[in-house]
């Protein structure tokens, strides 16, 4: 049955201008048009498909080109103020195929970083733009923070171990990592955005062509969910990059971490809103108890209940989010640092919600949830994957130690 | 603790064969399903590395005719005093390798325990399906043909619908039973079960329990169609598919016991699967620690390994915590099947049986499906990785949650019976 999403799901509109609604609305098309009607076709001929889909958003509708500032040939969408349009493309391109979602926003991410402060970064940005301008897709990833390993004493962003170095000489830097996992696409990425740490162990961002002489990429990573994001380990070794590729500007990796947990929140819930369409569906057709609708029945009601409320919170939590960016008049530490924190909390909160929506709803579904015909469980695969590299290691520790240290102004922890 | 076998349970409930059989079939299982497990998924459809492997399990070590008498080759499980136990330590054993493995081998009971435990046990049918399972060189599965397209789980729920919407009919044609319906998602279907046991009704629409019929159904019959397997989340080594029943005549002494007594007989599935699943959750449960143990103890996180981290050590100990419990439980719940014919103990179909361990079922259920979620997000990057297998746990288990009526059911089976519901 045909639900629109929109009064189901209420997003506040007026934080969108008339341009992002087109570009929204197209999305929203090429997500129904291309995957969502056609879910067993997509299915089946995943492999196939895939890439002919993705190349449809990213080059035909031009989604790869959203962050590009507009005088190199983009979109022009490199402001923080374009932070609810971005989320509002990543709940549709989500709710059409989470890989696809996780693999759109990582460009418009390597952008909004390259751009952060241009007059520094120009030769890199006309370089990036120039590449990513072209009519192929181009796939960026993202290394950042990780566990590291007992006895081995890293540089620290908050706690979090930093697991490449980057080498300062006259020419330029020396990178070196060893077993690096990036969030995704570590096997397919022809540019990476490499969270390192310069000899004082400053944290900073080196930015990698995917060609780079000494990279070395590790065998295939067989994963949860995103299979189709094609992850490696990767070796830097000895990478010698230009000046302008790595960057150490205060407040780059928190504004990283920010964008991440926004847009990767989107492509979360937007996946659990196609969940709730299959549910519904499915509601709508099953009987027990020998007769009774399932969800005239107050007990499969109250899940049902609780699968709507959890994405539609989430939905409305990221939206607050997107907001908050947007609404940055400047980008002084306190109002980084503080952005940092709720994006941590939020995005946090709306994966987990999210999930606990999905894993509730595959327990109504029973068998049905479990089989690959619905879909949902591709769904429930992904979107734990993304919950789970998003945090990159022991939980919920390292958001809860970022909120205490900003509430309650910890410094031990 | 020291090891994974340190987690609790009662020590006065482990059986004779737990304390001989255990160490040989973990000794088994960690060399012919462990090594192999990360490329089960791949393998879903054909079994190439996954059947060699239950050929080891359920003929080498003679699992498969665990149930049935010693006199005729068997083990003679079914009518020993550690019946429930027994199984419970070889679905936990399985459950820590890969549940999936160890439901495929418990669901080869399923159907078999309607003929083979006091005081339901039907000798004539012992000896003609006996020797296809004791005299076999190769692993021979049985399968319960129980849930119908349109009723999700009404069969399961027995006890209030009485068999009122099961579709697929039996009529007695002379001495031939004629069995007619569709059913889908047995475990050990997609092809792979030499026996059904069919859940029927001699009168469509009737809820008196007479009219319920437990039929055995070789699986090689004229009439019996059975598809291919479907590809799901997890639980490779399980296979499910859709079963046809056209026409398919059986001779009528294959009827479990006759009316009245089929119901009550088939009943008893409930318990039993329960408690296996329980053990499937356990056992699994007991793997998370072992590869969750490696990783806190080796990964860092400011620096330290993340177990001496006081936040990360709160999730982390209240995950072995989970586990710990959840052993009590299944072993309480194991306990409470073998009690079934002492004097203090309740009949396996009775509200209180069936009622307490369904609530167990589901309490270790949540417990497991929230422990490895939980564990995922320790691992963080690592945690939907093939390679620690935790993320291979999380998807299969979850389907143990979901079964056998799934959480709904066993909500109402527990109210029913803690508040005397009349109605639901």
């Amino acid at each position: 049955m045909a639900r629109n999403l929109d009064d189901l799901f209420v997003y506040p509109t007026q934080l969108l201008d008339e341009e992002s609604l087109s570009v929204v609305r197209l999305v929203r098309q090429w997500s129904d048009r291309e995957i969502v009607s056609k879910r067993m076709e997509y299915r089946e001929g995943y492999e196939h498909l895939f890439a002919g889909k993705r190349k449809k958003l990213c080059i035909d509708i031009g989604l790869q080109k959203l962050t590009i500032p507009a005088d190199l040939g983009g979109f022009g969408w490199n402001s923080p103020s374009k932070a609810p349009a971005m989320l509002a493309l990543a709940f549709e391109i989500g709710r059409a195929d989470a890989s696809i979602g996780v693999l759109s926003v990582m460009p418009w991410v390597l952008f909004l970083m390259v751009t952060r402060q241009r007059e520094h970064e120009e030769k890199l940005c006309s370089a990036l733009a120039s590449l990513y301008s072209e009519e192929a897709v181009r796939t960026p990833s993202l290394i950042l923070t990780g566990p590291g390993l007992k006895g081995i004493q890293r540089p620290l962003f908050f706690s979090r171990s930093i697991l490449a170095s980057a080498e300062q000489s006259e020419s330029g830097f020396t990178l070196n990592g060893k077993d690096l996992r990036p969030l995704i696409a570590g096997g397919l990425a022809d540019f990476f955005c490499v969270v390192c740490a310069d000899r004082s162990g400053k944290p900073c961002i080196a930015f990698v062509p995917g060609d780079a002489k000494g990279l070395q990429r590790g065998h295939s990573i067989l994963m949860t969910g995103l299979n189709a994001c094609g992850n490696s380990q990767i070796d830097f070794n000895s990478v010698t990059l230009p000046m302008e590729n790595v960057v150490a500007q205060e407040g780059n990796l928190e504004e990283l971490h920010t964008w991440v947990s926004l847009l990767l929140g989107g492509v979360s819930v937007g996946a659990a809103m196609n969940f709730f369409e299959l549910l519904a569906d499915w509601s709508e057709s099953r009987t027990i108890k020998g007769g009774v609708l399932l969800k005239e029945n107050p007990l499969c009601a109250s899940v049902l209940a609780d699968v709507a409320c959890e994405i539609a919170l989430s939905r409305l939590l990221l939206c607050d989010l997107a907001g908050i960016v947007a609404a940055q008049k400047e980008s002084g530490p306190e109002t980084i640092r503080r952005t940092f924190t709720y994006a941590g909390m939020i995005g946090h909160r709306a994966q987990k919600g999210a999930m606990h929506a999905m894993n509730r709803g595959l327990e109504l579904m029973g068998s049905a949830g479990y089989a690959k015909e619905w879909h949902v469980e591709k769904h429930w695969r992904d979107v734990k994957t993304i919950q789970s590299i998003l945090y990159g290691v022991a939980a919920e520790a390292p958001l809860k130690m970022d909120t205490a240290r900003f509430f309650y102004n910890c410094t031990e922890i | 603790m020291k090891h994974f076998d340190e987690f609790s349970r009662q020590e006065e409930y482990i059986s004779p064969f737990d304390r001989h059989f255990r160490r040989l079939l973990r000794k088994t299982i960690e060399e012919s399903i462990m090594p192999f497990r990360r490329q089960y998924d791949e393998d879903w459809k054909d079994h190439r590395l996954i059947e060699p492997a239950f050929d080891k399990i359920m003929v080498g070590l003679g699992l498969q005719k665990g149930l049935f008498p010693m006199e005729y080759g068997g083990m003679g499980l079914a009518n020993s005093d550690y019946f429930f136990r027994a199984g419970y330590m070889v679905c936990e054993e399985l459950g820590r390798a890969d549940t999936g493995f160890a439901v495929a081998l418990g669901v080869t009971y399923w159907p078999l325990l309607v003929i083979s435990v006091e005081p339901y046990v039907n000798e004539r049918l012992i000896a003609e399906f006996a020797p296809m399972f004791c005299n076999a060189d190769r692993a021979v599965f049985a399968a319960n043909a129980m849930t119908e397209p349109q009723g999700g789980s009404d069969i399961e729920n027995l006890g209030l619908l009485g068999g009122r919407t099961i579709r697929t009919t039996a009529r007695l044609e002379g001495d031939e039973w004629v069995i007619n319906g569709h059913k889908l998602w047995p475990t050990n279907s997609g092809g792979v079960a030499k026996l059904f046991g069919v859940p029927c009704t001699t009168k469509p629409g009737s809820n008196d329990p007479k009219d319920f019929a437990f039929i055995y159904v070789p699986a090689d019959l004229p009439g019996v169609t059975q598809g291919g397997a479907y590809e799901k989340a997890g639980m490779a080594a399980d296979k499910n598919g859709d079963i046809w029943f056209e026409d398919v005549r059986v001779p009528a002494w294959y009827r479990a016991h006759g009316p009245g007594r089929d119901a009550e007989a088939f009943y008893q599935l409930v318990p039993f699967g329960q408690v296996m699943s329980c053990a499937f959750l356990t056992g699994a449960m007991m793997n998370l620690y072992e590869r969750l143990y490696e990783f806190v103890s080796t990964r860092t996180y400011n620096n330290r390994p993340l177990k001496e981290n006081d936040a990360i050590a709160g999730v982390i100990g209240r995950i072995a915590g989970d586990i710990d419990i959840c052993r009590i439980l299944g072993y309480e719940s194991a306990m409470i099947g073998d009690r079934r014919n002492k004097p203090y103990g309740k009949p396996l179909i009775s509200e209180d049986v069936v009622g307490r361990i369904r609530n167990i079922k589901d309490f270790v259920s949540d417990r497991a499906v929230d422990c490895f979620g939980k564990a995922m997000d320790v691992l963080g990057l690592y945690g939907a990785d093939r390679d620690w297998d935790i993320e291979k746990h999380w998807r299969d288990i979850k389907i143990v949650q979901l079964w056998m009526g799934g959480k709904q059911l066993c909500q109402m089976e527990a109210a029913r019976y803690f508040f005397n519901c009349e109605t639901l």
